[in-house]
Formats: structure tokens, sequence, C-alpha cells
């Protein structure tokens, strides 16, 4: 309920900001969307073209949404906005192997009259497999802009849905005038996820009836073609399901199988192998003691991009003693064992790519530079993030890396793309450009890097920006321990004046600060991350709201009448 | 010492990494031990050899041939290792609990090799367990019969593959109230029940039909048959109907039981065992003569309506009118004691050694189908073995070794305080809190209360 007002109001804004400054502009164009030029040229830039390649000086011409020239010496024509690159650095767009971004989860059907639980519709039972990830997309989403901003230019959309959930969708992150559309049904969605209270309500059920599916797709195949050559013959039974599934068994799209646990990878490559469909694994967590058996299937690897929670890790005490320091130590292994897992990929050289399902746009580039840290190898890392995802959809030719004729997909960041303090300036996707604020770090901060240098409790005076109008409030941190704890108040959304929540999460590294609280609205709880970077009594970060997207938080810490000593 | 131990732990790591590709089978001799054949009685101070995973020689002053380890086992006694005939260990999904029959599941689908429980099951001597279905369906899924071969890592490596195939079915308050009460469909009584079981065997019966008469008609020239619609669901009955699957049903009253004879008979299965069958004992001729036989508890009963007619005389009961009978878990905890469990049918029922012994070894066997292959020391028979100290029928028998193929997979010496084979990278470890003296108020100012137990008992606390 709530959130449907919350869209309303998103919708009634952008609407707004359309409106206006279309007054002004000439009748040709009502929308004022219309671009001056679309041919770009970043000067004299060190762009990296492909993984594994050292970085070159040269100006990158783009044109009709194409890479038309990457070289020194090019000539420029008229109409090319120029695009200052000396301090850039240039990469290819990255490619998300499996992505839920934009998209909007289809309404729950409506059980039928007669409905039995132990034999449910398909479709009400999780299975849809001629359903399209498309169907279910917004460009205008403002997760899709989040996701652009750390560096995506081209997704392949899962479906939202059960144990078959359709066919995904290719599309670039590009112009919302677009419909933005590579490839539709380029593979089929599955996963062990049973129907609650229905069949197949567990993993053991699905596999089952994902065998059945299977099976009688290839009969109802085979009852057709003969129904089409031979008269006189019984009308065969065509369902939805047995018709989107033909895809799949004979072989002309993947199947693309959610396992994260190396039991659940085991079980897809087993049913992979007992059937012959060919199979890309998505979402995977767990995977380093699988690595034969996934080399062995062939199938293609879409590893999810994040590391695990810390939370155990950060809880384990110095001076514990005695069992727990044994226990301690195997939890440690394992969360330093997982750290490193995507390098175990690299090395046993299974080409890998990344799905984001489930992954917040400002955690991407931070879980690839641990990935580094634990002994991937940058290239591998880009490559991940590039030319194998192209690889694996199928879209080598057209996307991966920056050479003439290919989609014009370019990341351009103020420093190596995976040094820890580079930031993302300008995004090309499609041969559209994004700018993005970057914000100066202050050297400063250099001599005193622990904790204790920056101060954070206290009252602080904040501003957001959101579609729904800018707000404010007060947020207040103490320290207890060594935690923090504190309080926020913010408009109140059900009403006038303001509403106060506890902050919880509350975490400081280095300068970097976050914070999590909760809007409770209408009976619906909205969780609320901030996080961003203290210096010197002011904050700036950037607050997630729930599925809504990111906007900008700034704060300003108020003096207290306590001296510092 | 230190050094060959570590060398062999890091030879023993390596070699389990090995194991997915097959299967690992070892060497060994024991000797010197009481061996408790089961089958070929009890031999004083006898020696055993294993070679490549099979009991090669049974007998006195066996030699081991080079590069085999031998174990002294004096003053202690040699089993065959224990089979549970009733287990969920070892399984990520046990209830696909939508439908009243769902024949097509499979639990070998979800067999997790790492739960800790069938270490644990080692370390009380288990070395086969029945990992079954659940009972929430009046025809379960298909079970799968695991062999405990600790430390691998993929599953089908401890899936005893050469098992024949297990069905799990179920009578009585499960079914009817998780599809009656529940969900509003038949069964909704123990009428339903036999309802549900005479229709799907039917169909299934007309299933075969339409593919028999398919696969005839297509092998002639110039067919234009068009295949059926393929069911697992009903091939699965088909095949139970065909006796190529055992079927283990969960029951409890006689009416019931002998309801299920019954319906056995009319479609002329006969591998049938029933399991917990607490009111066996008052149909034990019958399912004597048609069926193999009962897989009991010891003594539990009485946690739901149905199962308060029982008695503890029900595993002797049963044997004394030739029933096949089995003594199991269908617990993580209990399957640590099952040598326990048998020796109450001393207690409850005079059961001689071997009787009892042979309630946990050779007849869950044969209710498994694998009483060639395992159950008992003899020769040719796979090394699944126990070494114990005290007989295990006594209160203070204490498993020493379990081997598995010759494997040793359990050594009380090297038993760590933590056996997990993995541990989650987000494990929050809490630490265990163990009771140190009265620090609690709640029995304040009783103590004189339990002096004279003090005194009796000697109770220092």
């Amino acid at each position: 309920m709530k959130k449907e007002l919350l869209y309303a109001g998103v919708f009634c804004l952008l609407v707004a900001g359309w409106l206006l400054p279309s007054m002004a502009q000439a009748q040709s164009d009502p929308t004022g969307q219309r671009r001056i030029t679309d041919t770009y040229a970043i000067t004299n830039a060190t762009v990296f073209t492909a993984p594994g390649k050292a970085g070159i000086k040269a100006t990158v011409l783009v044109k009709n949404g194409l890479i038309q020239a990457v070289g020194s010496n090019l000539s420029l024509p008229k109409e090319a906005r120029m695009i200052a690159g000396d301090s850039l650095f240039i990469y290819p767009g990255f490619i998300a192997g499996a992505s839920e971004v934009g998209i909007t989860k289809p309404k729950d059907l409506e059980r039928p009259k007669d409905f039995v639980s132990s034999n449910p519709p398909d479709e009400i039972a999780g299975i849809t497999p001629w359903r399209s990830a498309l169907d279910q997309f917004s460009i205008a989403d403002s997760n899709v802009d989040d996701l652009r901003k750390v560096g995506f230019t081209i997704a392949q959309l899962m479906p939202d849905g059960g144990m078959i959930a359709g066919k995904t969708s290719i599309v670039l992150l590009g112009s919302e005038s677009s419909t933005n559309l590579l490839k539709n049904n380029a593979a089929l969605a599955a996963s062990f996820r049973g129907s609650r209270g229905m069949y197949p309500g567990t993993a053991v059920g699905v596999m089952a009836k994902f065998r059945e599916i299977y099976d009688n797709t290839e009969l109802t195949s085979q009852r057709s073609q003969k129904y089409s050559t031979v008269a006189g013959l019984k009308r065969p039974e065509i369902t939805p399901t047995y018709s989107a599934m033909q895809d799949v068994t004979t072989g002309q799209i993947p199947v693309l199988f959610t396992a994260s646990s190396e039991l659940e990878i085991r079980r897809a490559i087993s049913l992979q192998q007992e059937k012959g469909f060919k199979l890309v694994l998505t979402g995977l967590e767990d995977y380093e003691t699988v690595l034969d058996v996934i080399k062995a299937s062939g199938a293609g690897v879409l590893v999810k991009l994040e590391i695990p929670d810390d939370k155990a890790i950060k809880a384990q005490k110095d001076d514990a003693e005695g069992e727990v320091k044994t226990l301690n130590a195997r939890v440690q292994e394992a969360y330093d064992k997982a750290l490193a897992q995507a390098s175990k990929l690299e090395e046993a050289g299974i080409p890998f790519a990344f799905s984001i399902v489930d992954v917040k746009s400002g955690d991407v580039m931070k879980a690839v530079q641990t990935m580094i840290a634990n002994g991937l190898s940058e290239e591998a890392a880009l490559a991940a993030l590039t030319t194998n995802p192209a690889t694996i959809l199928g879209l080598s030719n057209v996307a991966g890396t920056i050479e003439k004729g290919k989609i014009a997909n370019l990341i351009m960041s103020t420093d190596s793309l995976f040094a820890e303090d580079s930031q993302i300036k300008h995004m090309v996707v499609d041969g559209f450009v994004y700018d993005y604020e970057t914000k100066a770090k202050k050297k400063g901060a250099k001599n005193g890097k622990e904790n204790g240098d920056v101060k954070i409790e206290g009252n602080w005076d904040y501003t957001s920006e959101s579609p729904a109008g800018s707000g404010g409030g007060i947020l207040s941190i103490q320290k207890n321990g060594s935690d923090y704890t504190g309080t926020i108040t913010y408009d109140d959304p059900s009403g006038s004046g303001k509403a106060t929540s506890p902050i919880s999460n509350v975490a400081l590294e280095g300068s970097t600060l976050s914070f999590s609280f909760n809007v409770s609205a209408n009976g619906m709880e909205i969780q609320v991350d901030v996080a961003g970077d203290v210096s010197e009594g002011s904050y700036e970060a950037t607050m997630t709201v729930g599925d809504f997207g990111s906007f900008p938080f700034k704060g300003t810490l108020n003096p207290t009448l306590i001296a510092n000593k | 010492m230190k050094k060959v131990n570590y060398f062999l732990a890091a030879l023993l790591g390596l070699s389990i990494q090995f194991a997915s590709a097959q299967v690992k089978k070892g060497s060994v001799l024991i000797k010197n031990a009481t061996v408790l054949t089961i089958t070929e009685g009890t031999l004083d101070n006898s020696d055993v050899l294993v070679q490549d995973g099979i009991i090669k020689k049974v007998g006195k002053n066996l030699n081991a041939p080079s590069g085999v380890q031998t174990i002294d086992a004096t003053g202690k006694y040699l089993m065959p290792g224990i089979i549970d005939a009733h287990s969920h260990l070892g399984l990520d999904v046990v209830n696909e609990s939508t439908a009243p029959i769902v024949a097509e599941v499979r639990m070998k689908d979800v067999v997790n090799p790492y739960a800790v429980g069938i270490y644990r099951a080692l370390a009380g001597g288990v070395t086969i367990s029945h990992a079954m279905h659940g009972s929430a369906n009046v025809i379960g899924g298909q079970n799968a019969t695991l062999k405990h071969r600790w430390g691998s890592t993929d599953p089908a490596d401890i899936i005893m593959q050469e098992a024949p195939r297990t069905i799990k079915f179920a009578l009585g308050e499960n079914p009817t109230r998780v599809h009656g009460r529940g969900n509003g469909i038949q069964p909704r009584t123990r009428m339903g029940v036999e309802a549900i079981l005479r229709n799907g065997f039917n169909e299934a019966i007309q299933y075969k039909e339409a593919w028999t008469s398919y696969n005839a008609e297509a092998s002639k020239k110039g067919s234009n048959a068009l295949p059926p619609v393929h069911n697992e669901r009903l091939q699965v009955l088909s095949d139970i109907i065909d006796g190529k699957i055992i079927i283990h049903c969960h029951s409890y009253r006689a009416d019931e039981i002998y309801m299920l004879i019954n319906v056995a008979r009319d479609f002329g299965i006969t591998k049938l065992v029933f399991q917990h069958t607490n009111e066996g004992f008052k149909v034990a001729p019958e399912i004597a003569e048609y069926t193999m036989g009962a897989s009991v508890f010891a003594d539990w009963w009485a946690y739901k309506f149905e199962v308060y007619y029982s008695t503890a005389y029900n595993a002797a009961i049963l044997t004394e009118n030739g029933a096949i009978t089995s003594i199991n878990s269908d617990d993580a905890e209990l399957i640590r004691h099952l040598y326990h469990e048998a020796a109450k049918t001393q207690r409850y029922g005079g059961m001689t050694d071997e009787q009892a012994l042979s309630m946990i070894t050779i007849n869950p066997a044969k209710q498994l189908g694998i009483s060639d292959k395992v159950g008992s020391i003899e020769e040719g028979k796979q090394a699944d073995l126990v070494i114990f100290e005290g007989h295990p029928l006594s209160s203070y028998a204490v498993p020493q070794m379990t081997f598995v193929d010759g494997v040793k997979y359990f050594d009380i010496k090297e038993d760590a305080d933590d056996q997990r084979l993995k541990v989650s990278a987000t494990d929050m470890v809490e630490p265990v809190m163990i009771y140190e003296g009265h620090n609690s108020r709640c029995m304040q100012d009783t103590e004189h209360l339990f002096e004279t137990t003090n005194s009796l008992f000697h109770t220092n606390y």
C-alpha cells in the first residue's frame, strides 16, 4: 500500500521534472530529450581495450552508438562533442551475467475455485517457462541507474518466479527512449525453489517435476511432429509449458540454473547429465570443492558478486579461549577460503562471469576489490565483468571490449579501475553518455588513518534528497563501549512532524561511516542504509531506501560545548 | 610418533580427495578378537583378514600380506557393521508432503555427505543407514541406502549404489492429518488411505499397459502410434508391482498392517517391510507369512494416539513367530546406541545374543535387500566391521573402531572434538556454558531435603 503511494509520488515528481523544462523547448522536440549530437570523442585518455591489455594513450570516437575508432591522431568530425580524457581511464563497460535490475515481480495469480494443492496449475506452482523477463522490466527503475553508476552497461535479466520462472532477456542499461533489447528468450531461468503449500514444495519435488516436464516436452514434440505430417491422428495436447520448454530440449537455449551451494551445483549438473540440456550455473556462493565437477560438466559459471557477511568474524573476540578459540579459527579459515574462492576458479582455468542477483550495486566494487586482494588477478576480474559474460551470453561480436564496431559501452574512471579510491566519472552505454559526480578525496586523512582520528559521536544535522523532495533531521550517535548506537529523526512519512528511529549496524571503517534504520509507514517496514565518508565534521553519503534506489545524504556535525583535548 | 601421525593424516586427507572418483576400499587384518559372525556363530580368538574392502578370510593365526596393517583386538569383540533400516540422516529434504503419492521423488537427489550425524552414527558402530523419505504421504519418495563413508564430498560416494531400490509408504494418522485434515483432500481416514493405494496401483497397471501397447505398435513398420504421456509417479508404482522396489511402510495399528498385506497380495506384491509396526505382535504370523518382516523400535511409544497399544516384547513376539525383525532408530541420537536397543529384547523377551544382534545386522540387511553383501562376518562379504570394548549387548559396550569397506572411518583414539567436515564462513560461535555449581537460587533453602540422598549415594553436588 505504502509502496504504491511512494511509487505514485515518484511518478508525479518525474513527470513534473520532464514537463517543466519542456515548455522552453522548441515544438519540434516536445520531450526536450533529443540529443544535440550522438557523436562523442573522448580525447587523450588512458584506454584499456580488453582484459590483459596495457593502457594506451588514445582517443575514443563514438558515433551511432558504436565505437568508431580508437587511436591517436584521429580526425574528429565537427559534430563530435569533446570530452577531455587526459586524466581519465577508459574500460569496456561491465556485463552482468545475471541480474534482476528493474524487474518487478508479477502479481500472484488468484487460485482457481477447484484448486488442489497436490496438483496445482503450472503457473501457480511457479512453472512459467513462457514468461519473459522483458515483460517485467522497466528501464526507468532507479536501480538501473545505480547499476550503471558502478560500471554496468549490459545485463541478462532474470524473470521473477518459481522453479521455472521464465526466459531471460539481455538488455543494455541505456536510454529510456529505447527498448534496449539485445536478445530476448536468451535462457530458461530455473531454480530449486519449491512452491509454498503445493506440489512441488521442496527441492526434491522440484527435481522430480523438472524431469517430468522435460520428458513430456520431448514426447509432445514427437507427437506434434507426427501430427503435422500424418492425417487421422489424435490431436496432441499442447500446453504453454511444453511449448516454451522446447527451446531447451532442442538445445537452442541453455538452462540458467540458480545453484548457490556445492550440493546444489552437483544437483543441477546431475540433471544436466541425465537430460542433456545446455547449462549455465548462476548465483554460485560456495563452490571451491566442486571445481573439477564444474569443469568436467562444461557448464557456464556465474559467481555471485558478493563477499560473505563478516558479522561472525567481527564478533570473534581476541581473548577467546579453549573451544571457542578453536571454533573461531575454523570459521576464520572458512572465511578466508571463501574470499579466495574466485581466484581458485581462475587457477582451475574456468572462465567465469558474475551474477548480481540479490547484490547491492553499492557493494559491487568492494567485492571485486576483495576478490583481487585475495588472489584473483585484475585481468581475470575484468574478464569476468566483460569478455567472459560476453562469451557466455553469446555477445562476443558486439560487446565486451573496446574496438571498432562494438557497442559504445565504456567506463571512464578517475584512476585505474580497481584502485581503492578510483571513482567512475562518466559512463557510456549504447552511445549515451552519463555523468556522475566525483568527490575529491581529502589527502589530510592519510597521516591519521586510525578510527580514533575520525570523530562521529555527537549530533549531526543532515539533509537528504529524494524524488519525494528534500528532507532532513538530526542524526545522533553515541559511543557505547567499542560500539556505536544512536537515533535518527526524519519527516514522518505517514503524516506531519518528525519521527524517530534507532539506528543499527553502525560501523566506522577508516573514514567510512555506515548505518541503517527502519522507517515504518502503514504497517510496512522499509530499511534505509546510509554509507559515506566522514571528514572534519562533514558527512557525504548515499542513502539506499529499500528497493526504491539511492539518494544523496549530507550531514554536518554540530560542535559540542566540550573542548577538544 | 607425532610425525608419523601427521604423515598419516596428510595421506588420509589426500586419499579422501581422490575418493570422489571412486569409492575407497581398504585392507586390514584384525587379530585375536571374539568374532561375532552373526550367521556362523561366535569364534574365540580369531582373525579377520580384509583385502580391498572384502572379507577375505576368517580364521586363526592368519598372517597379514605385506603392506596390510594389523590391528590387535585381543580381549575385544568384532561384529559386522550395524545397519539401521529407518533413518533420515544425511538428507537435505525429508518430506515432499504436498501430494498423497510422490513416488517420483528420489531421496538420492538430496543426500548430504556433510551431515555430522553420519560420523556420530559411525561412533555408534553403524555403517549403513536407510535414508528414508518422511511419512507425510501414503506413498512417499524413493529412499537411499547409505554407506557411512565419512569424509566423502560427493553424495554419490556415500550412496550404496548396489543396494536395490526401496520406497516409503505411510499409513494412519500422518497421511490423514497432512492431506485429509490439512488440505481437505483424500485421504481423511484409514479407508481413504487404502483407496489411494488401490487407485494408485490400478492406474499404474493401466499406465504400464498404455506404454506396452505403444511400444509394441511403434516397433511395427510404418507405425503412426503416438507415445502416451510420461508419468514417473505411475512408472514407479508399476515397478513396485513388478517387484523391482521394496516397500518400507510406516505403520502402527494391526488393522492397517493387515490391510496393506491384503492390498499387496491383491496386486501380487511380495517385497514389503513394515516400519515401526507397534501392533505388529497382533499380526505377527501374517507378517511372517506374507512379508519381509518388520523394523521396530525397542521401546518407544505413546507419542500419539495410534501408538498407545505397544509393548517392549514386540520384537521378540515377531521373531518367535518367524517374522524377520529389525530394531531401528528413526533418530539421530538413538542411532548412536542401537546395540543397547537390541539388548532390550533380551530383557523383554529373552532373545539370545545371536537373535538380538541379528536385529541390527543381518535382519535389516535382509529387509534392505543387501544381505548377500553385508550384515554378517562371512568370507566374500563387504568388510563393514566394528570393534567393541565389551560385548556389544552389555551396558558397558563402547565401540572402538568402525570400518566401512575395510577403511577405518572411526577410531575412538583419534576422535577429535570437532569432526565437522565443513564450517560456514558466517557461523557465529557461541561459547557453550557448562553448568558449574549451585549458583541458581531456585533450590535455595531446600538443601536439607537432599541430605539423605547425599549420604546414601555419595553424590557430592
